[in-house]
């Protein structure tokens, strides 16, 4: 058991421009899959958050009963199975369809799969802010999307900051499974590299660096911001986040 | 004269309990009522039903001789009931003209600068105009009391519901807000109060309705109800608070 490092130096040599093409993609992936899948989550979200009152009307109430089917029908999905097989699934079941190719395929998992985890977070998010608020909303006469978009959501998103920036730090890691459709980000370089020189522990060795560094990176960044935020929680954020 | 509302037995069941079992009443233009009783007796449940925070079980509420359970926009109606909650309930993420703004231009569409003078004019009314750009989360319990009362004015309503308004201040702060409610009588306003301060209730109200177990005991002038009550369940509640 050891490490080589005058190894691990000329792997890096030999195929720094592979490690960078596969960085750039991983952080492709991640930013706009987070980004994406963070407007998913708004939408979806408030969506789950409706209320089917009393004062609605028929149609008003079956359009919501059916909004918050489907929202919670694709949240079940995507979170009740791995982004590794949804990834593979969608990018057959769709090429008929689309013809498109595997990176524009994984762009689409990869941000359906983040949404349906920020529509929970920003859920949760709308169910910390007390209900005083809503009421009071109500109470001078606005609708509840309007309530929503001008009162809850703007506090719920800040509130859920802490939460939204770990699934920036989790999809930097978990672009690794979109290497199952092709994708030639890190994880997907890292393999081709070890599969051709045989030097396992050293190949992994660098690909553990900088993911390491990445998500030390974004873990720095996104601390900041939260700082300026003013996020009411004083929790640090962990350098471990669960993955999907 | 013709009321402005008019409650006819109003009954409202929870789950586990009957709260309403058939409350009427009525407020016509000018008139202030104060609703007093011990807690539980179902004071909040009746102002929420009025406001449709609550959906009525059954009975009657009507607006100007029409039945608000059958309106189509009800959310005008709101507009025009303010309500001033115990918790005052602002809106977090404003500032406090913003609080004061966003019913104005989102429910009765005044465009911004109207909507912003309206604001000026209430906050000063309740001593707030110092106070404008202020996040209303760094403000005392009586000054958030203050801008909750002038959010409600900007939407100009016939109405104003006030639930049980400085219950959750500090004493010291209680003075300054039943200041403001007693201006707002002075000027004419119709509103109905809940409160547990006898003085005050003598002072402001033409009517008070005593309330007991999900119905109105005894209703008639102050000087009538408070010194001189003819229920048995009254005089109780009226010792008991006079030993407290
Ligand atoms: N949403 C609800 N679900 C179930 N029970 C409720 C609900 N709201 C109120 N109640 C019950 O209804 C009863 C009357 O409540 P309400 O708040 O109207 O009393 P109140 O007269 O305003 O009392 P207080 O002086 O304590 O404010 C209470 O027993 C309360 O527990
Ligand atoms: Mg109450």
């Amino acid at each position: 058991m050891k490490i080589d490092f005058t190894t691990v130096w000329t792997i890096l040599q030999r195929n720094l421009s592979f490690f960078i093409a596969g960085v750039k993609w991983t952080c492709l992936f991640a930013f706009v899959g987070t980004l994406i899948g963070f407007i998913i989550g708004v939408v979806v979200g408030g969506i789950r958050a409706v209320n089917i009152e009393h004062t609605d009307r028929p149609f008003v109430r079956f359009v919501k009963k059916v909004l918050l089917l489907i929202t919670r029908f694709y949240v079940w999905v995507f979170r009740g199975t791995p982004m590794m097989v949804q990834a593979v699934f969608i990018y057959y079941l769709f090429k008929p369809v689309f013809q498109w190719n595997s990176h524009s395929a994984g762009m689409v998992v990869i941000s359906l799969n983040t949404g349906a985890y920020m529509a929970e977070i920003i859920r949760s998010g709308i169910q910390s802010i007390d209900g005083g608020q809503l009421e009071a909303c109500k109470s001078i006469g606005m609708s509840f999307f309007q309530s929503l978009v001008y009162v809850i959501m703007p506090q719920a998103i800040k509130n859920a900051f802490p939460s939204i920036g770990n699934e920036f730090v989790v999809n930097i890691k978990d672009t690794s499974v979109l290497n199952v459709i092709a994708i030639t980000e890190l994880y997907f370089q890292t393999v081709s590299i070890a599969g051709s020189n045989f030097k396992y522990i050293e190949t992994y060795f660098i690909t553990a660096c900088v993911y390491l560094f990445l998500t030390t990176v974004a873990t720095t960044v996104l601390n900041y911001v939260e700082k300026k935020l003013d996020v009411a929680e004083n929790s640090n954020r962990k350098m471990i986040v669960e993955s999907h | 004269m013709d009321a402005i509302l008019e409650v006819r037995d109003l009954k409202k069941d929870f789950i586990s309990e009957k709260v309403l079992k058939g409350v009427s009443f009525a407020i016509h233009k000018n008139e202030k009522i104060a609703i007093i009783g011990t807690s539980g007796c179902g004071k909040s449940t009746t102002l929420r039903c009025i406001n449709l925070l609550e959906y009525p079980t059954s009975g009657e509420i009507l607006f100007h001789g029409k039945n608000i359970l059958e309106m189509d926009n009800i959310n005008q109606y709101r507009a025009s009931v303010g309500m001033v909650f115990q918790n005052f309930n602002l809106f977090n993420n404003l500032t406090v003209l913003e609080n004061c703004v966003l019913g104005q231009m989102k429910v009765l569409k005044r465009p911004r600068e109207q909507a912003v003078e309206e604001a000026k004019k209430q906050l000063s009314k309740v001593g707030m105009l110092n106070y404008i750009s202020q996040p209303v989360t760094k403000l005392s319990g009586g000054q958030k009391q203050r801008v909750a009362i002038a959010r409600t004015l900007c939407m100009s309503p016939e109405v104003i519901l006030f639930d049980e308004p400085t219950s959750a201040l500090d004493p010291e702060m209680t003075g300054e807000v039943l200041e403001v409610i007693k201006q707002l009588a002075k000027d004419g306003m119709t509103m109905i109060i809940v409160t547990h301060e006898m003085k005050f209730a003598e002072g402001v109200a033409d009517k008070v309705l005593f309330m007991d177990q999900g119905v109105i005991v005894e209703q008639g002038k102050p000087e009538e109800i408070l010194e001189n009550p003819k229920e048995e369940r009254t005089r109780q509640f009226l010792r008991r608070f006079i030993e407290k």
